[in-house]
């Protein structure tokens, strides 16, 4: 798979090539910078604002958790970074720059290529995060082959490798049809799906709300090791803060489409200052 | 007052919603419509019509549209029209002889094999199965071929296979009916099981049944016609549309009229049991099977 | 799986085994005795010797009941008797017409994939938008339009006005066209519309995201994803009307004078050739239930959640 393992090193080159033609940028562009994000939905042709001038950032290797009820916006956000809002939302203002580009005005074929290959998701809902009446292994094979040039067994055989790194036994999972498998099973094959072409940014999506306890920690622990493998930037989407203390660098706390509060992990969970992440806080059954 | 005003703040929030219901219930109203002004032309045909339908006047063959003939006359000097409206007369006459069968067959029969089930009910299921399998040519074809091709073979024919869908209906709603609460409550509260059929579970069927009846209208004339039109159904000189196009089909050439007013006949009458059947499909929520 | 085969196999011989009394009953009761009608056909002086002699022959001098099992053991023996008219065995006479209603059949449904599919995927990709309305009228008169009128609107335009088209009979490729377009065009518009709700149906599950999130390209996402979730109604509905495609073919043979089973019945049921029409009808009632065991099979293979027995389908 030389396409891909040596995406490492043309990254790298890339950047340098940029330093060098701008100097003025000294460091490397954090993969996601949202600034100032307005999201509205249009309803009997009025425009309702769901999301209020969203800003935050996340560098290379780092997770930053977005924290919130449901109905905070910070799935309507996420969505709004893969480019897959519903049809009846709108963009009124702001930027999402993916590597120091704003995304918002790439063309759809361009952001396209960008899903998947740059940035992964990974849904709440693991029964659909497959199509019910593909395979696993096809689904994965037809993936890779949409963003490089492999053949069907190249694909295979890189497919099989990354279903092998999240702990599963490949060659089956690899030929299972989705309901085939468990829960804890497809999330981390998703999570293999998601991972395997290496993306800069993964964006999961409440990845552990409908496993249980234990599957959930242990999908965790999968993605974790794979974001230390592959230096990957991570955006955590999560309505408890339990999980997300302990895993993520960075932790933004939403509430009515404005966010309420952004520090590090560590400083939210001593010193908070808003009485809306007091109350996330309180709310945990206990601090580990 | 107080009821105005929150009718009036739900307003604008309802517009889509209201706006998509119009212009199902408009289609609903054209069905309605032309429906109904082919049930009054059907109605009131003997009084209106200008000639008789079955009357050959040779001297008047093949005509174009005038006073005395408002659509022409066909091979054989009879007014299309005339003979049209008399076979909006039959047409309608028979598609509603059929329908009233099937449903006192069908509703019934499905009511007691979804109520009581057991024996009845398999029995029931099978010949549902069995029968329901086949399409009601294939009968028409085996009853027209056996008996002789006319047209109460035909509608035998029909009603054998139609009364199926009825009871297949009737059977899953009372099926999924029978369990629930105001059932039990009924039956608790000592009802008898035929006070419970009719006075509980019959009131449920009447939606889907008017559904499926009002698309079935539209078929059964279409199959009617069509048989007629193969020389299995109504037979010559009835005035019946299909038969009629069958009647006139060497003469199209030199005189269109013969071949566009039956088959025009045939599709509006039609278009309007499927609108009408579609709308109100979507007026009580049936959900299609 | 196996049990779903074995149900068909079982609905299978009961729908034949309903039919084949039906036909029984039908022959007991049809007018005329086929006896005399077979003596009058040679054309020869009858005596009462003569007739008592076929009768025996035909076993008609036994029990109702006798007689129907011997008519039934010949049926399991593809024994289906001799057409009257012609003298030549009826499966004989059938399987020489049978290619012609099958190609007939197929040239139809290729035209109603042809209109179908770019329709309902249009229509599907602008809902409620101009598109859609027209592939909704179109639906309509669609399905109101009798397709005998249809094809005579047909021939008198195409064949009488323009001269552009043989208006009967069967040969070369033009005499396929204006049959198989009659045929296709009222399935089209009713799959058509199928389509399209089965495909907004698919499109709006959250597979559907997941695949653009994967960054599938959206021709993919639609060809490979959605329309095969979409094609399971269409079957289903495919199964269930297979009998009207039938039905439409008998119409359409005879209207342009094609020379299949269709005509071959009708030409039958007018010379009261009994063991034709019989013949006809039960193959007639084969083909149906065999068409919905294939749609059977072919929900299976759609749906690998019924072929590896998760009964649940969404």
């Amino acid at each position: 798979m030389p396409q891909i393992m040596d995406k490492e090193t043309t990254h790298m080159e890339k950047a340098q090539q940029e330093n060098a033609a701008s100097p003025l940028v000294a460091v490397e562009a954090p993969v996601l910078e949202v600034s100032q994000l307005q999201i509205f939905t249009r309803q009997e042709k009025q425009q309702r604002p769901l999301v209020h001038g969203v800003s935050f950032v996340i560098p290379r290797g780092e997770t930053l958790a977005l924290v919130g009820e449901s109905g905070s916006g910070k799935s309507v956000t996420a969505s709004a970074v893969l480019g897959l809002m519903s049809g009846s939302l709108g963009i009124s203002n702001g930027e999402i720059r993916f590597r120091g580009d704003n995304v918002l005005d790439w063309p759809n074929k361009k952001r396209r290529g960008l899903r998947g290959r740059e940035i992964g998701f990974i849904f709440q809902n693991y029964q659909e995060s497959f199509t019910p009446f593909i395979t696993v292994g096809k689904q994965m094979n037809e993936t890779l082959r949409s963003h490089e040039k492999l053949t069907r067994r190249q694909a295979k055989v890189h497919a099989l490798e990354w279903l092998e790194q999240v702990g599963l036994p490949a060659e089956r999972v690899y030929s299972s049809y989705p309901f085939q498998l468990s829960g804890g099973q497809l999330q981390r094959a998703a999570i293999a799906g998601a991972m395997m072409l290496q993306p800069s940014l993964l964006i999961a999506d409440e990845p552990t709300t409908a496993l249980d306890v234990l599957s959930g920690e242990k999908v965790l622990d999968v993605l974790a090791s794979l974001q230390k493998r592959t230096g990957c930037a991570v955006l955590l989407i999560s309505h408890d803060l339990r999980h997300v203390v302990k895993r993520a660098s960075t932790i933004a706390v939403m509430k009515d489409g404005h966010i309420v509060e952004l520090d590090t992990a560590e400083h939210i969970l001593y010193h908070c200052h808003h009485e809306y992440t007091q109350q996330l806080l309180n709310a945990r059954p206990y601090i580990t | 007052m107080n009821g105005k005003l929150t009718a009036e703040l739900s307003l604008p929030l309802r517009r889509s919603h209201a706006g998509r219901q119009m212009l199902h219930n408009r289609a609903m109203m054209l069905g309605m419509s032309l429906l109904g002004i082919i049930v009054l032309l059907a109605l009131f045909g003997p009084i209106i019509v200008p000639n008789d339908p079955l009357t050959v006047q040779m001297g008047d063959r093949l005509l174009s549209p005038s006073w005395q003939y408002p659509l022409g006359t066909d091979h054989l000097g009879r007014c299309i029209f005339t003979r049209l409206v008399i076979g909006a007369q039959l047409t309608l006459g028979i598609s509603a002889i059929v329908i009233v069968t099937v449903i006192v067959l069908g509703v019934p029969l499905g009511l007691i094999s979804g109520y009581i089930g057991g024996r009845f009910d398999s029995i029931i299921m099978r010949l549902v199965d069995g029968m329901g399998a086949l399409p009601e040519f294939i009968f028409a074809i085996a009853f027209a071929g056996f008996l002789g091709p006319s047209l109460p073979n035909l509608i035998f024919a029909i009603v054998l296979v139609k009364w199926i869908g009825y009871a297949r209906v009737v059977r899953s709603v009372a099926l999924s009916e029978r369990e629930k609460e105001y059932v039990l409550a009924a039956k608790v509260a000592g009802c008898s099981t035929w006070t419970i059929l009719r006075r509980h579970l019959l009131p449920q069927m009447i939606s889907p049944v008017v559904v499926l009846a009002a698309l079935d209208i539209g078929k059964i004339i279409m199959i009617i016609s069509m048989l007629s039109y193969l020389g299995l159904g109504a037979q010559p000189p009835t005035p019946e549309w299909g038969a009629m196009l069958n009647d006139g089909r060497p003469y199209f050439q030199s005189a269109p009229q013969l071949m566009i007013y039956p088959g025009l006949a045939i599709m509006a009458i039609v278009i309007a049991c499927n609108l009408l059947g579609e709308g109100l499909r979507e007026a009580l929520d049936v959900r299609s099977r | 799986m196996l049990q779903l085969i074995k149900k068909r196999l079982i609905q299978l011989v009961f729908v034949l085994f309903i039919l084949s009394l039906v036909i029984f009953i039908l022959m007991k009761l049809a007018p005329g005795d086929p006896v005399l009608t077979l003596l009058h056909a040679d054309e020869m002086s009858i005596t009462q010797a003569d007739e008592a002699a076929l009768r025996e022959e035909l076993g008609f001098d036994q029990p109702v009941l006798v007689q129907y099992g011997k008519w039934m053991l010949g049926l399991i023996r593809l024994d289906l008797g001799t057409s009257y008219l012609k003298g030549r065995p009826v499966l004989d006479e059938l399987l020489d017409k049978l290619p012609a209603t099958i190609q007939l059949t197929a040239s139809g449904l290729a035209v109603m994939v042809a209109i179908a599919l770019p329709l309902g995927l249009i229509a599907s990709r602008y809902p409620n938008r101009w598109p859609d309305h027209v592939s909704r009228i179109l639906a309509l008169v669609g399905a109101s339009i009798p397709s005998f009128w249809m094809g005579l609107l047909l021939i008198y335009l195409f064949s009488l006005k323009l001269g552009w088209l043989p208006t009967s009979g069967k040969g070369s490729f033009a005499h396929m066209i204006l049959p198989s377009i009659t045929l296709g065009f009222a399935m089209a518009a009713v799959y058509a519309r199928l389509l399209r709700s089965g495909l907004l149906d698919s499109l709006s599950q959250d597979y559907i995201k997941a695949a653009r999130a994967r960054g599938l390209a959206e021709r993919r996402i639609l060809m490979g994803h959605a329309l095969r979730a979409a094609l399971l109604p269409v079957i289903t509905v495919f199964g269930v009307s297979f009998g009207n495609l039938l039905a439409g073919s008998v119409v359409i043979e005879t209207l342009f004078a094609w020379p299949g089973l269709g005509s071959l019945a009708l030409e039958a049921i007018f010379e009261r050739d009994y063991p034709i029409i019989q013949g006809y009808v039960l193959a007639t009632g084969l083909f149906v239930v065999v068409v919905n065991l294939l749609v059977d099979l072919s929900y299976s293979l759609l749906d690998p959640r019924i072929r590896l027995g998760k009964g649940a389908s969404s």
